[in-house]
């Protein structure tokens, strides 16, 4: 009898198991690549050993083998996961989480040689190398992007946001995406790549309190692509970097992926947006410019603001981090903004309350 | 499971939500009972927002050839066959001046049969303040929100599924409220007493092969992880009881009981080991 080979084992196993890891991956399925087939033998002799199995550095080859012989060991006393989560007792709980990976529900071997490994965790490859082996979509994305996360090379790679056995999240995260970003991202003086520090958003949002719906949701990646992007900031798609941009809606494609982009091209509305007078969509009035259009960051704050409908409180001015204020007021029929770009500008979208 | 007592439940949550939801409050607020307005369909004829028949409401906003509504309804096409047997109508709402044809692609991209209702110049979009595609509405059987559900990336369909089934009483608060913020789902080892609990299970394997020695080692590495680990005790009792070293077993079957009065294993040396 021939035994099926690791690759139409993965593939069956996805096909099993994939509902249950992807059911609610609303992205179209991705082909499920093979793994390399995985060393389940010891290392050959003379190989720079890094790990060792505990029971097999001890010499202990019956407690996984019928016979106690290095050299004969025999067959498994069990077969497949079960005989390591022998051991491994806290695996009945990782692998009753929702989200499991088909792979380790399968085999614990596709990914650990149950000897001796080079790796730490007895992984049979470098850990980024073993993902990527599968997960070629994310390698793409990983190598070819502008902008990269060093996240995915830093501490614990892969696994710093994903449990490579089961999660409680889609994609096997650790924990919902804001609470893995911030986890980091809760500094003073961190900087990108390019030397651009970046925000401590535990004091930002702590100190903002109207939060943007997607960090509200605990959902960082509606906004930014984690494993790389050409988009600066991480961002999935485009957003203009600065203060005035032609109007144009490829360059907000990121807002507009959930934003009506009729908030912007139609002049008139009474139902796309408060910030109108009367009818006149003020929207329209600051952005759609085929030469100095506002763009979103002029006004808005996309994390978190003090005030209402994601207002900033002032707006950089000049190169010497000037803070010009918006002095934004909200008024019972709509609102102002007061000595700053302009001055008192107010408009109205209700007609006031008659007194009775 | 247990039934929830909804009529309880109920204010409390809806004020939680409402506390914890956006102050900007640009959509409907949790609790609001909203407005039942009936609208022309895509197929022709009418149809309501929120169900007539006292089921749990579902209506999904959004727009035809815009990629996260595109995903959404995708999603949602899972979501609603969970439903499938259960007391929850679905339906989706697009502005009447997208093109009929574009939208009938778009749920037929998404294999989604449901009502469409179309809103026409917006009018329900901008009542209920939604602002943006696609949101995801939810409402109890006699129409008050429960939540607007502006787009997520991740963990959309689980959100929308967890308030759907406690609005139908299959979960209660606690486990809506840890499907919205799921528990950390934490490494394998990622605790000293998990690391020390692999020893004690290998010393325990070792054991039973004959091997006290052996066993004697491993527990002591549990120990030396996790000092007030029971089983660590109770396993190096068992072995020093098996190499009968009894005066060294006994101040470890005193910790392992001292912990859990009723661990076999300590009490299966004790028997071995009598004080």
């Amino acid at each position: 009898m021939t035994l099926p080979s690791p690759r139409a084992i993965l593939v069956l196993a996805s096909l099993v198991l994939g509902g249950a890891a992807l059911a609610t991956d609303a992205a179209p399925k991705k082909k499920a690549a093979p793994p390399a087939p995985s060393r389940v033998a010891p290392l050959p002799a003379g190989d720079k050993v890094g790990w060792s199995h505990a029971p097999f550095e001890a010499g202990d080859c019956g407690i996984c083998h019928q016979r106690n012989d290095p050299k004969n060991p025999g067959p498994l006393t069990k077969s497949g996961n079960e005989l390591c989560y022998t051991c491994h007792e806290e695996f009945a709980e990782i692998m009753a989480r929702k989200v499991k990976h088909p792979p380790a529900a399968q085999s614990c071997t596709f990914c650990h040689n149950p000897h001796n490994s080079r790796e730490r965790k007895l992984l049979v490859a470098e850990q980024t190398a073993l993902c990527f082996g599968c997960h070629d979509d994310i390698k793409a994305i990983a190598e070819k992007s502008k902008v990269k996360h060093a996240a995915l090379g830093t501490g614990q790679k892969c696994a710093n946001c994903h449990n490579p056995h089961g999660a409680n999240v889609e994609h096997l995260l650790v924990q919902l995406p804001f609470d893995l970003c911030v986890s980091c991202h809760s500094k003073d003086g961190v900087s990108d790549g390019r030397g651009a520090y970046l925000t401590n958003f535990k004091k930002w949002l702590d100190d903002n309190k109207v939060w943007h719906a997607p960090v509200e949701a605990k959902d960082c990646s509606a906004c930014h692509r984690t494993h790389g992007s050409d988009n600066f900031r991480l961002l999935v798609a485009e957003y203009p970097a600065k203060f005035y941009a032609p109007y144009d809606p490829k360059n907000y494609a990121l807002c507009f992926g959930c934003h009506n982009d009729k908030v912007v091209s139609e002049p008139e509305t009474t139902t796309l947006t408060n910030f109108r007078d009367g009818s006149r969509n003020l929207h329209y009035l600051h952005v759609n410019k085929a030469d100095r259009g506002r763009t979103c960051r002029a006004c808005h704050e996309v994390h978190a603001s003090k005030q209402d409908h994601h207002i900033r409180e002032g707006v950089p001015y000049g190169s010497k981090g000037w803070v010009l204020k918006l002095n934004y007021t909200k008024t019972a029929t709509g609102g102002s903004c007061a000595k700053t770009c302009h001055e008192t500008k107010t408009y109205a979208n209700k007609a006031p309350e008659k007194k009775k | 499971m247990s039934a929830v007592p909804q009529r309880l439940a109920w204010p409390a949550l809806a004020l939680a939500a409402a506390l914890a939801a956006r102050p900007a409050a640009a959509l409907a607020a949790p609790g609001e009972a909203l407005p039942n307005p009936e609208l022309p369909t895509l197929e022709g004829g009418k149809a309501t927002l929120l169900s007539t028949r006292g089921e749990v409401s579902v209506f999904v906003f959004a727009r035809p050839g815009q990629d996260h509504s595109a995903r959404t309804l995708r999603e949602m096409a899972g979501c609603v066959s969970d439903f499938r047997e259960k007391p929850v109508r679905w339906v989706v709402v697009m502005s009447a001046s997208s093109p009929p044809a574009e939208v009938r692609a778009a749920m037929a991209e998404a294999g989604l049969a449901l009502p469409v209702l179309l809103d026409a110049g917006d009018a329900l979009y901008d009542r209920l303040g939604v602002r943006l595609h696609p949101v995801v509405g939810i409402a109890d059987r006699a129409g008050r929100l429960l939540a607007m559900m502006p787009y997520q990336a991740v963990n959309y369909c689980a959100a929308v599924r967890a308030r759907v089934r406690f609005l139908l009483g299959e979960i209660d608060e606690a486990a809506l409220a840890q499907a919205l913020a799921p528990p950390r789902a934490d490494m394998p080892g990622a605790t000293p007493a998990a690391v020390a609990g692999r020893d004690v299970a290998l010393g325990r394997r070792q054991l039973e092969h004959g091997l006290p020695e052996k066993a004697l080692a491993s527990a002591r590495n549990a120990l030396s992880k996790d000092p007030a680990s029971a089983p660590a005790h109770a396993l190096a009792a068992q072995a020093l009881a098996a190499l009968g070293r009894c005066p060294e077993a006994l101040p470890e079957i005193e910790a392992a009981l001292k912990a859990d009065p009723k661990d076999a294993g300590a009490l299966a040396a004790r028997g071995a080991c009598p004080p």
